[in-house]
């Protein structure tokens, strides 16, 4: 499966961003890694040029939320998204907050997975697991359709 | 062999739209074209005795005088395929004339113009069923000459099943999204060169010369890295060329946000309808589009009479209106194709007809309206002037001496 992921904004976490990469090759995700600094629109474009199946934001300094708030307006352009999972984690703001109010902000953003201050590992669980639960609920409305 | 040794063996020509510009080690010559004339029989009239003064291998020309071949990109994100083509595009002589993004190429209306060469390009080559029957759909209305694809691997046998003549290239988006240039530039050049040598005009011009005639831009491009030799030019800077035809910029990567990595330290872009002869008017309109030209003017002290006069004064504002609507469209007030940060410039590097109109003073005072008027910044770049046409004379001994 293809992951497109990157430091979204003005955020050189490079470090993080390795990690990530290291951590998702080692799962046997195929990588398209675009680095620090990355905006929004490179993203989705990123996912089209290769066709992957799940783009993975991370941001370290807080950034992330001024941008998140453009990401249904920007992906709603692209004819061909619609089955892409949107995963986002890291530090997501500025200053401290719960998860359980920043999870329902993010996913009301159009993100699938949210990762507020979780460790790597699991975040990368979470993945899998969703993916998983797609499976099934594809291979369920495939079978009801026939 | 050295440097001195190759440039005093050497004629250089230049062969502009409006200008031919000529430079031995010992003289240099520029003379204004006569249309009524062939390019070699013009070019033999003015300078014939200094040309026969050289044998044909030690004559060397380049050209922008058949304008340039036209393309259009079809591709699918404008950060990816479409921005990488065009950057190849650009640094290998083309004129862009419009790009289109594939997955709305039905809202796209169809250039009325005939293309030199179109050019389709869009995922990486583990991701295929890209383009299909509205790519198909969109061509048969176009007119072109040529048609390339450096896309996807998996899609090139539809494309050569529904695409006649389609000429097919290795991928131009590597594996980790990365450029590949050399492919593509290869072929662009190769047609900028079949077409010279198929313009009746230009390929007369082989008469003269044994060498391979290269595009002016591309000459220009190579003489970037070499430009110390002959000017004080502190980095980051930018290279006007305003020509009567077109206007080239040529600029260091260090002024664009980019994810474009590639060996070259400089990049090209080309604005093809404004120049200050063949595409006077052209100018004249997109000045008029601009809210800021009238407080120009009026800084310039005329009227907009000026654009219906034909005088030495006339010209000289036609250029000064040319650096100013250049400068405005490569930065962040118009959104293009690259917006550079003049902001961060060193110099301002002018070469072309231009340096032989305009005085250095009449030039930094454009250019320090624009920083006040546009960027609200005293920011003051040093500007320089290439009168003595250096710029095309270094690269061509740059690529004689690469040869």
């Amino acid at each position: 499966m293809k992951v497109v992921t990157g430091v979204v904004g003005n955020d050189i976490h490079v470090v993080a961003n390795r990690l990530i990469e290291l951590s998702l090759n080692a799962r046997g995700y195929e990588v398209f890694n675009l680095g620090v600094n990355t905006y929004l629109e490179e993203f989705f474009d990123a996912v089209v040029e290769t066709g992957a199946e799940v783009l993975l934001i991370s941001s370290l300094n807080g950034e992330a939320e001024g941008w998140s708030r453009e990401v249904k307006l920007l992906k709603a352009k692209y004819k061909h998204l619609d089955n892409l999972i949107m995963m986002i984690g890291g530090n997501l703001v500025v200053g401290s907050a719960n998860a359980e109010d920043i999870i329902p902000k993010y996913k009301n953003y159009g993100f699938d997975i949210v990762c507020h201050q979780v460790d790597l590992n699991t975040g990368l669980d979470l993945l899998e697991s969703f993916i998983k639960d797609r499976e099934v609920k594809d291979r369920d409305t495939k079978e009801s359709n026939e | 062999m050295s440097q001195s040794l190759v440039k005093n063996n050497k004629l250089l020509i230049d062969v502009g739209s409006t200008y031919f510009k000529l430079s031995s080690v010992d003289k240099l010559e520029q003379h204004f074209r006569d249309f009524n004339k062939g390019i070699l029989d013009d070019l033999m009239h003015k300078c014939g005795n200094t040309i026969d003064a050289f044998n044909k291998e030690d004559i060397h020309i380049c050209s922008s005088a058949n304008g340039g071949l036209t393309t259009l990109i079809v591709g699918i994100t404008n950060t990816f395929s479409l921005k990488y083509a065009t950057n190849i595009a650009f640094n290998s002589g083309i004129n862009i004339i419009d790009t289109v993004l594939y997955q709305n190429i039905e809202e796209y209306s169809i250039p009325s113009d005939l293309i030199d060469v179109v050019i389709i390009v869009g995922g990486i080559n583990s991701n295929g069923d890209i383009f299909s029957a509205q790519l198909f759909n969109y061509l048969a209305q176009l007119r072109y000459s040529n048609i390339v694809f450096v896309g996807n691997e998996l899609d090139v046998p539809v494309v050569e099943k529904n695409i006649e003549n389609v000429a097919v290239l290795p991928n131009i988006i590597d594996n980790r999204l990365h450029i590949v240039e050399d492919y593509l530039r290869e072929y662009l050049t190769n047609l900028y060169q079949k077409d010279i040598e198929g313009k009746e005009d230009i390929k007369h011009l082989y008469d003269i010369t044994s060498n391979q005639i290269f595009p002016t831009p591309y000459v220009v491009n190579k003489t970037l890295p070499l430009i110390d030799a002959k000017f004080s030019v502190v980095n980051p800077f930018i290279l006007l060329d305003i020509g009567g035809a077109t206007t080239d910029i040529h600029y260091s990567k260090d002024l664009v946000d980019d994810n474009i990595v590639t060996e070259n330290e400089y990049d090209r872009l080309v604005f093809k309808k404004l120049g200050v002869y063949k595409s006077k008017q052209s100018l004249i309109f997109t000045a008029k589009s601009n809210e800021f030209v009238y407080e120009l003017l009026m800084h310039l002290k005329v009227t907009e009479n000026i654009f219906e006069e034909q005088s030495e004064k006339a010209t000289k504002i036609l250029m000064q209106l040319a650096i100013f609507l250049v400068l405005c469209k490569i930065s962040h007030y118009k959104k293009t194709y690259i917006n550079l940060k003049l902001l961060s410039i060193n110099s301002i590097v002018l070469t072309g007809g231009i340096t032989k109109v305009l005085t250095k003073e009449e030039i930094e005072s454009i250019i320090s309206f624009f920083y006040k008027k546009i960027l609200n910044s005293e920011h003051n770049p040093v500007t320089v002037l290439d009168s003595n046409y250096d710029i095309w004379t270094l690269g061509a001994e740059g690529e004689e001496l690469c040869q």
